[in-house]
Order: structure tokens, then C-alpha cells, then sequence
């Protein structure tokens, strides 16, 4: 059963009108797969830019804080699985959160599976050959990128000019949604400020 | 108990060791350059206050917002003395050879208004830009007048133009170079004749998309209220022995603010190939608040090995580049110590000293090369003069001094390039943050291992094929058997 959902997640790659369908309506995704897939994506990110070549890589690898690249793509994909979510709910969208969620992280794998040869390549390029290596990652990004649309289009069951306005708003909800998680935090932190310094005062006069 | 006794005997010999810092150890200013991402990062200082020359302690009495200063090759010291109206020459030692506050023309004594500018060509002519009198005079030697540059007519000049000379150059043709105030048009250029030939190295406006985008939506009385999009003003010029015109440029954004003139005019100035591509000082530096903007550089000196220094008088900053673009060193700063500027104005160099004339603390500050900066010096000049190698090893003391310094690894690296060790090339020019190259350097590294181990690589592909068709055909096999 695991191999044929690991075979089904290659499957969607190539196929992705009918693999998104059936992830959709036939139970055929795995949401340990998806969050499996973003996984990698950040070890790729990771990877790539610790150890990518000196000739293609600018990032000064003495800052390279690989944690906070996985929290950061971790954050964003749920950000961004939780936005499309509350979009999609108002807008007659038929996928489910689990839906969302295996279809968008089934739609990354494209990112680790061409980062981590993009990142070997990097090692045997030189400045003249260069354009090989950005034009895997340029690949994987596009790729990713509309297997992203077209995923999102299939479980909602969307036109394209639907899918794209969603997604603009799905964008919106994301920077609502963090809007309101830093107002929460800066609420949260004046009152623990409030109730400690009523403790304070209660310490110095009881 | 022993090793107590030990730490207490090695603290006593610490404390007792006199803490003499002498004054040259504490600079007045911070010493820095920019790594490859443009980040500032400290460095040994290159260059220390060596002495300050005020007026007051020479023969020729206080100077008075004095506005620029010539050196000549062996060392004689011209400066326009602005406010005195006089032009005091100095010897090296700074002894005051002569005072010139007239001259004859036409058999009648003739004066200065506020001198701002001078030049001493090779030939022997004094070039001296007579601010108020709105005139450029000659003088030889002995102050005798030998030509005047006044009202210049042609047909780019409109009729009622006001001819206010602020800085001069000449080249080694004669041709004279002139930067006038309220002139955006470039650089005025007059022939031996002292006919006016044409305005020089034009700087063209860029205007920015977003000043365009606004411009769109301005009425016309808006736009009439806008700042005008005017080319920025030269401010001062120098030229090399082989003609080309150095003259640097107030640049609000701290990309270019000097420019190589060809004789044609056209700015053909060496941008470095690695990290960040600007010639105008500072690269980072703040918007707002104290010692905000880009630096305004307001003199050049072209120095010895290919290397121009550019004198800021924002933050009062020395910056010395190669003939590459390579930002050497940076020294200076503002302040009332010694060593520090108020209004620094004209920057020369004689020998390996830096002098630089200070128009409102009226002064010329002296500054002289450490080890550290004499070092880098030389080992640029080897590089311009083609001498490579030798460089290497003045770059490793360099290195010694400054482990940070990504010159000094790219600058072995590149020798070990062209000598053809590309390993070790390698790991110099990538300390050196030098991808181009590094790059170069790689290319030949890899062709080095193909050709040395191509019998194993073409042995092993050879061997790959054979056993892939014999593993392949053993399966065929296999399976043909379990089916039968």
C-alpha cells in the first residue's frame, strides 16, 4: 500500500490533471508523504545553499542558518494551506484541508528532486557553464509553480481565471493571517507585562 | 599552591610593563574597507597623520579658505590661497618659496579676486583659475603673464554666458581644462589658443523609473515646481602622463563619482569585476540623521602604480582605488583632532605622502603610508607594472598585517594563475572572493585532472558498458528460464 502511494506521488508529477483528481476523489495521497516532500524541500534549500559551488553561490555560507530556512518553509506551507483553506471555503472550493495540504506538498516535489542534482552539478561548473546549473533551478521552481496552480485548481474544481484570483487572495489571507498572529503576539505580550508587574506591586506591598 | 604562585608572578610582569600607547596608535578616525558583499569591515590603518601645516607657522602668514592645491614632481607646493588672493608656493619641507599676489599684464600690475584654482604643467606654466575676475591666467616661472582664458565665445555658449573658473587642469598637449560653476554640460575644454573647443565628458541625467512614474501623474505647474533633473556638477580633475582627464562628480547615490575621460571625452573608467561595482566612496551609508548620504568627492589625485585616491568631504574620507577599481583603503574623518578635516577641499600626493588642504580649518594635513599601506602600494604597483610574481610575496605580509584582506588573496591567487599552479590559485582566489577569476583558475584545474586520469575514466566507462550489456543479458536469461 505505502509503495504504491510513493509510486502514485511520482505518478502526479508527470500526470497531474488525473493525479491531483484521484488524490481528490479517490483517497490515492498521503498527508506523511506531503509533509515528508516539504521536508526534503527544505533540506535541498539547505543543502543548496551550504554546500552548493563557490562559483554559483554568493550566500556567505558563514551565515547559512539551514533551521530557520526549514521554519521559514514550513511556515510558509502551512501559511500558505491555511489561507488557500479559508479562500477556497467562501468560494465554493470542494477540497478539503487534506486535500490542501497533500496536493500542495505532492506539487513541491519537483524542488528536491532537481536541487539536489542542481547543487552536484554546482560543484563540477565553471562561470562559463553556470547557466545549466540555474537552469535546473529555474526548472524546479517553474515546475513546482504550476503544479502548485494546477493542483489547487483540481481538488477546488476551478477555471483557471477562478484559480488565479484565488490564489491572489490566498496571498492576501497569508499576510492577514500573519497580521494577525504578530497582533496577537504583541497583545499577548503587553498583558503578561500587565500581569507581571500587578505581581510586582503585590510582592512590594503584601 | 605553585601554580598560584605562577599566575600572581606572570600578572605582576603584566601590570609592570609600562602601558604606553603612543599617539599614532589611537587614529582620530575609523580605518576600514568593504569585503565582497559590501559589508564594511575593519582593517590596520594605511595611512597616519603625519604633521598638520597651518599658515600662521610659516613665513607667509595664515591662510585665508584656501581652495585648492598643486605638486608638483618635485615636490614644490602650489595653493590657492582664496581668501588672501594670493598663491603661496612651498618647498617639500614646507618653507615658503615665493608669494605670488600679482603679476604684469600689459606693462601694468594686475591682481588676483579669490583664486580657486591652480595647476603647474611640466612646461613650467603656472595654470591659476581666477574665480572673480572670470578669467584663467598663465603665468611662467617668474610670474610674467603668458597668456589669459577670458569670455569664451561660441556658438554652444549662449551670448550672456558667465565664465566663473573653479578648478584647471592641463595636459601634456597644452590643452587646458576647466571646471566652471553653474556649467552641468561637462568639463570646458580650450586648445592651445585659448579658443574655447567644446564642452568635455558630459554627464547624462538618468532619470529613475520612479521619478519618471511620478512625473506621469504631476500636473504641468507641478512639474514646473519639481527639482530639475540637471547633470551633476564636476568638481574637481586631475590628469595622468598619458592624457586621460580623472574629474570626479557629486553622485547622490554613491555609485560613480569619478570618471576617465579618453580624448574624445567618453568615460572609460575600470569598474572592479567582483563584489560591488561602485566608485563613489562609501557603499553603505545612512539616509538620515548624522553623517547621512553618499560621499561627495571633491578632488582626485592620480598616484603612482595606477592608483587615484578620492577625497570626500561628506565624512571627510580618503578612498584609494587600483587602476581596477579595486577599493584599496579608506582613512580620514571629520572632526577638530589632528588628522581630521572640517572642510577638506583638494587632496595631492608627493612621494608616498598624502596632503590634503582643509579650506576651513586652513590647513594642509600630511599624511604618511604605515607598513601596512606602503605594502599594498607596492604591491599594486607591481601588478600595474606587469611584475606578478614579485608581488606575491609583498601581498603575503600584506596578508600578515590584514587576514581579511580579499585583495591580497586574489592578488597571490592571480600570480599563482598565471604561473600555473591552479590548486593552489584555487583556494586563493576563493578566499579572495575572486568567482571570475576562480572560475578560470578551476576550468584549468579540472582539464588538468581529465588529462591526467582520462585512461581511468575511459577505462571505467569502457568497463560500465560491458558489464550493464552482460548483467542485462544475464536477466533476460534468468527470466526467460522462470517463465519456461
Amino acid at each position: 500500500m505505502k509503495k504504491d502511494k510513493i509510486q502514485f506521488m511520482f505518478y502526479t508529477l508527470t500526470h497531474p490533471v488525473d493525479g491531483f483528481y484521484e488524490i481528490r476523489h479517490r483517497g490515492k495521497g498521503s498527508i506523511g508523504l506531503s509533509l515528508l516532500t516539504v521536508f526534503f524541500c527544505g533540506i535541498a534549500y539547505c543543502i543548496n545553499k551550504r554546500y552548493a559551488g563557490f562559483i554559483v553561490n554568493a550566500a556567505d555560507t558563514r551565515n547559512v542558518n539551514s533551521l530557520l530556512y526549514m521554519f521559514t518553509i514550513f511556515v510558509l506551507f502551512f501559511l500558505f494551506c491555511i489561507g488557500n483553506w479559508s479562500v477556497t471555503c467562501l468560494m465554493n472550493g470542494e477540497g478539503r484541508m487534506q486535500d490542501i495540504i497533500t496536493a500542495t506538498g505532492y506539487a513541491l516535489l519537483p524542488i528536491p528532486l532537481l536541487f539536489f542534482p542542481a547543487t552536484l552539478l554546482s560543484q563540477i561548473v565553471t562561470a562559463d557553464e553556470q547557466m545549466f546549473y540555474y537552469l535546473l533551478i529555474n526548472l524546479s521552481i517553474l515546475w513546482g509553480a504550476l503544479l502548485v496552480i494546477l493542483s489547487n485548481m483540481i481538488i477546488h474544481n476551478y477555471t483557471l481565471t477562478k484559480e488565479i484570483s484565488t490564489l491572489l487572495l490566498t496571498v492576501a489571507a497569508m499576510l492577514i493571517i500573519l497580521f494577525i498572529i504578530l497582533l496577537f503576539y504583541s497583545m499577548f505580550r503587553q498583558m503578561a507585562e500587565f500581569i507581571k508587574s500587578i505581581y510586582t506591586e503585590l510582592i512590594f506591598r503584601v | 599552591m605553585k601554580r598560584f604562585f605562577m599566575i600572581l608572578a606572570a600578572a605582576l610582569l603584566i601590570l609592570s610593563e609600562p602601558l604606553t600607547v603612543s599617539a599614532k596608535e589611537i587614529l582620530p578616525y575609523d580605518t576600514y574597507n568593504y569585503d565582497y558583499r559590501g559589508k564594511a569591515v575593519s582593517t590596520p590603518a594605511a595611512y597616519n597623520p603625519e604633521k598638520t601645516v597651518f599658515g600662521e607657522n610659516l613665513s607667509c602668514g595664515s591662510f585665508k579658505n584656501p581652495k585648492d592645491m598643486f605638486i608638483t614632481d618635485d615636490g614644490t607646493i602650489y595653493i590657492a590661497d582664496t581668501g588672501n588672493n594670493r598663491i603661496v608656493v612651498l618647498n617639500s619641507d614646507m618653507e615658503v618659496l615665493q608669494i605670488i599676489d600679482s603679476f604684469v599684464n600689459n606693462d601694468k600690475k594686475d591682481t588676483f579676486n579669490s583664486p580657486s584654482g591652480v595647476c603647474y604643467t611640466e612646461d613650467g606654466e603656472l595654470y591659476i583659475a581666477d574665480t572673480n575676475n572670470k578669467r584663467v591666467i598663465a603665468l611662467d616661472g617668474s610670474t610674467n603673464l603668458v597668456k589669459i582664458i577670458r569670455d569664451p565665445r561660441s556658438e554652444v555658449l549662449s551670448s550672456d554666458f558667465d565664465f566663473v573658473p573653479l578648478k584647471v587642469s592641463v595636459d601634456y598637449a597644452g590643452r587646458v581644462y576647466v571646471i566652471a560653476s553653474n556649467v552641468y554640460q561637462g568639463i570646458m575644454a580650450f586648445n592651445q589658443e585659448s579658443e574655447f573647443m567644446g564642452y568635455f565628458g558630459t554627464i547624462h541625467v538618468r532619470i529613475t523609473l520612479a521619478q519618471k512614474f511620478w512625473r506621469l501623474f504631476s500636473t504641468k505647474e507641478q512639474r514646473a515646481k519639481q527639482l530639475q533633473y540637471i547633470p551633476t556638477e564636476f568638481t574637481g580633475l586631475d590628469i595622468d602622463d598619458e592624457g586621460f582627464v580623472y574629474a570626479t562628480n557629486l553622485d547622490s547615490t554613491g555609485g560613480q563619482a569619478i570618471r576617465m575621460l579618453n580624448p574624445k571625452g567618453i568615460d572609460v573608467i575600470q569598474k572592479n569585476h567582483n563584489g560591488v561595482r561602485a566608485l563613489g566612496g562609501d557603499i553603505r551609508f545612512r539616509m538620515g540623521g548624522d553623517y547621512q548620504g553618499a560621499s561627495e568627492i571633491v578632488d582626485v589625485k592620480i598616484r603612482d602604480g595606477g592608483i587615484y585616491s578620492l577625497l570626500d568631504c561628506n565624512r571627510g574620507r580618503i578612498f584609494s582605488y587600483d587602476s581596477e577599481g579595486n577599493l584599496l583603503y579608506i582613512f580620514g574623518g571629520m572632526g577638530t583632532q589632528e588628522g581630521t578635516f572640517s572642510q577638506p577641499v583638494a587632496i595631492e600626493a608627493y612621494q608616498d605622502l598624502i596632503y590634503v588642504l582643509d579650506a576651513s580649518r586652513n590647513a594642509i594635513f600630511v599624511f604618511e603610508p604605515t607598513s601596512y599601506g606602503s605594502n599594498i602600494n607596492q604591491a599594486v604597483g607591481l601588478r600595474y607594472n606587469g611584475d606578478e610574481t614579485k608581488a606575491v610575496a609583498v601581498w603575503k605580509k600584506v596578508l600578515e598585517m590584514d587576514s581579511n584582506n580579499e585583495m591580497a588573496y586574489s592578488g597571490i591567487g592571480k600570480a599563482y594563475l598565471s604561473s600555473g599552479e591552479n590548486k593552489k590559485a584555487m583556494y586563493y582566489l576563493k578566499m579572495g572572493v575572486n568567482k571570475e577569476y576562480y572560475s578560470i583558475a578551476y576550468k584549468r584545474y579540472r582539464n588538468e585532472l581529465l588529462r591526467e586520469n582520462l585512461s581511468w575514466i575511459l577505462t571505467a566507462i569502457l568497463v560500465g558498458i560491458i558489464l550493464l550489456r552482460v548483467s542485462r543479458r544475464i536477466i533476460k536469461s534468468r527470466i526467460r528460464r522462470i517463465r519456461s
